[in-house]
């Protein structure tokens, strides 16, 4: 059931109004976004399987997330993504593995390209709080199969959100892109599409030529404790080292942590070549810390891990991945391994054409 | 038995999808663009607006060789602003057909915040 407040209705009539603004600023531009290429509804996605031993417990876990995007004329974008999951464990008194297929659809969302600066989004999207959310979530493009222990803060009960977002990147100096996001997102209360009620932004610094990327998000709840989310973000890809650090802190009043990960691919070892190109090895290490209120999805007490893996890449789409990690905590300290194969696929739905 | 059909049934998706993955990886290494065979290469330091230090040749072969050498340099400037950006998330993906590619550089402009230069130079490296 949606569930929404007066004041609601007044941010959301307001989004419609921000709509129709841009489209009609998009009246008076004439270039093609793409060209002379006119793009085809896709299907694609990753699909995924994960073995982790979760403190000696076993757990399989097959994953696919089809996503679909139906771009409509030069200007909008349907895109939406599912996720089947399955956590299958072994129970007690009974052999082999169990475990339903948990159905959920991740984003479902319009997306209007209004101009150079601009895009607005509506419908239900991926909380833009820090990055991991929104950019690194997918296995296929994760480094490190588990997910940081600070994923919870401020993306939401269901890591999405229900309302519009306007977005962009654009380039403010010739050393440098801004990039930006505000949005708002009403409650409801439907599970597994739940969300909470609440506005903010994110604003990041991307230097091309350092590589380096850095940002902020912000995110005020309007409801229950009314309170303020903070966070940062980095990434930085050194030019001369098949090197890449990647760095979040969030800080909520039900928690706050950080995450630190880096990922060198052995490209540059002078043997093995073939096989060294396709090898990379991640770290990561993050610290959480319990704030004042509790959460369901965050530890209940300050947590220490460290987390140590390989990657192997077949193809870019296919990859192969492993990792051992160390939790520390006031509960107990326990060891997560984790061994999975992912790979991403594309599906066109339509003529595809040539190469040019 | 429910559990072995749930395992034939991922096995299944899971060689389907496989085989999806690997007959998109492409066979043979894209062709570096053709130059005219009139056309000579220019030393390292040449002067190409130097039309007199150049010899005579048609204008057709000026008009081939300016399209040419734009169309090397916006590849080249596409190159690197697909591995600056696509790079910072993902591993960089093969290239796709024209019209695939125009399909989810567009989900990229949204999903990655590409700028509209980013988008339209990335997209031509991708489809040439």
């Amino acid at each position: 059931m949606l569930s929404f407040g007066k004041a609601g209705f007044r941010k959301l009539a307001g989004a419609a109004a921000a709509v129709l603004f841009f489209a009609l600023n998009a009246l008076g531009q004439t270039q093609s976004q793409t060209g002379d290429v006119k793009p085809i509804p896709i299907l694609q996605g990753s699909a995924g399987f994960i073995t982790n031993f979760d403190g000696g417990d076993a757990h399989l876990a097959p994953i696919a997330t089809p996503v679909v995007l139906v771009p409509v004329g030069e200007r909008w974008l349907f895109e939406t993504r599912a996720n089947f999951e399955t956590d299958m464990v072994q129970l007690p008194g009974r052999s082999g593995f169990h475990g339903q297929v948990e159905k959920q659809v991740d984003y479902a969302q319009i997306d209007f390209i209004a101009n150079k600066y601009a895009t607005v989004s509506v419908g239900r999207f991926l909380t833009p709080f820090g990055i991991y959310n929104e950019r690194l979530y997918p296995v296929w493009i994760r480094n490190l199969q588990s997910d940081p222990l600070t994923l919870p803060i401020g993306i939401g009960p269901s890591n999405a959100s229900t309302g519009v977002m306007v977005r962009g990147g654009f380039k403010a100096r010739p050393q440098f892109d801004i990039n930006y996001t505000v949005y708002f997102s009403t409650l409801v209360t439907t599970t597994p599409v739940d969300s909470d009620r609440f506005a903010g932004g994110r604003a990041g610094i991307f230097v091309p030529k350092a590589r380096l990327e850095v940002g902020g998000s912000f995110q005020h709840l309007l409801q229950q404790e009314r309170s303020n989310l903070f966070g940062f973000h980095a990434v930085w890809q050194p030019t001369k080292l098949p090197l890449d650090i990647r760095w979040e802190y969030a800080r909520s009043k039900r928690g706050s942590g950080y995450w630190l990960e880096p990922a060198y691919k052995l490209s540059q070892l002078p043997f093995l070549q073939n096989e060294m190109r396709r090898t990379q090895l991640v770290a990561r290490y993050q610290q959480f810390f319990t704030g004042q209120l509790a959460s369901d999805s965050l530890p209940p007490v300050n947590t220490k891990q460290f987390e140590f893996g390989v990657n192997y890449y077949f193809m870019d789409g296919l990859k192969f991945t492993t990792n051992y990690g160390r939790q520390f905590s006031s509960i107990g300290n326990k060891n997560v391994w984790t061994l999975g194969l992912t790979y991403r696929f594309v599906v066109p739905m339509g003529p595809e054409g040539g190469r040019r | 038995m429910k559990r072995n059909w749930m395992l034939i049934c991922c096995l299944g998706v899971m060689t389907f999808l496989v085989g999806t993955a690997i007959a998109q990886e492409p066979t043979k290494p894209e062709a570096a663009p053709k130059l005219p065979a009139d056309m000579p290469l220019l030393s390292a330091n040449s002067n190409p607006n130097d039309e007199n230090a150049l010899p005579q040749r048609t204008k057709r072969t000026r008009q081939a060789r300016h399209t040419t050498k734009r169309e090397q340099s916006e590849r080249a400037e596409g190159e690197q602003r697909f591995r600056e950006n696509c790079g910072r998330c993902h591993q960089p993906p093969h290239k796709f057909p024209p019209r695939v590619m125009a399909a989810a550089i567009r989900h990229m402009r949204v999903r990655a915040m590409l700028t509209d230069e980013d988008m339209r130079l990335i997209l031509k490296y991708m489809t040439q």
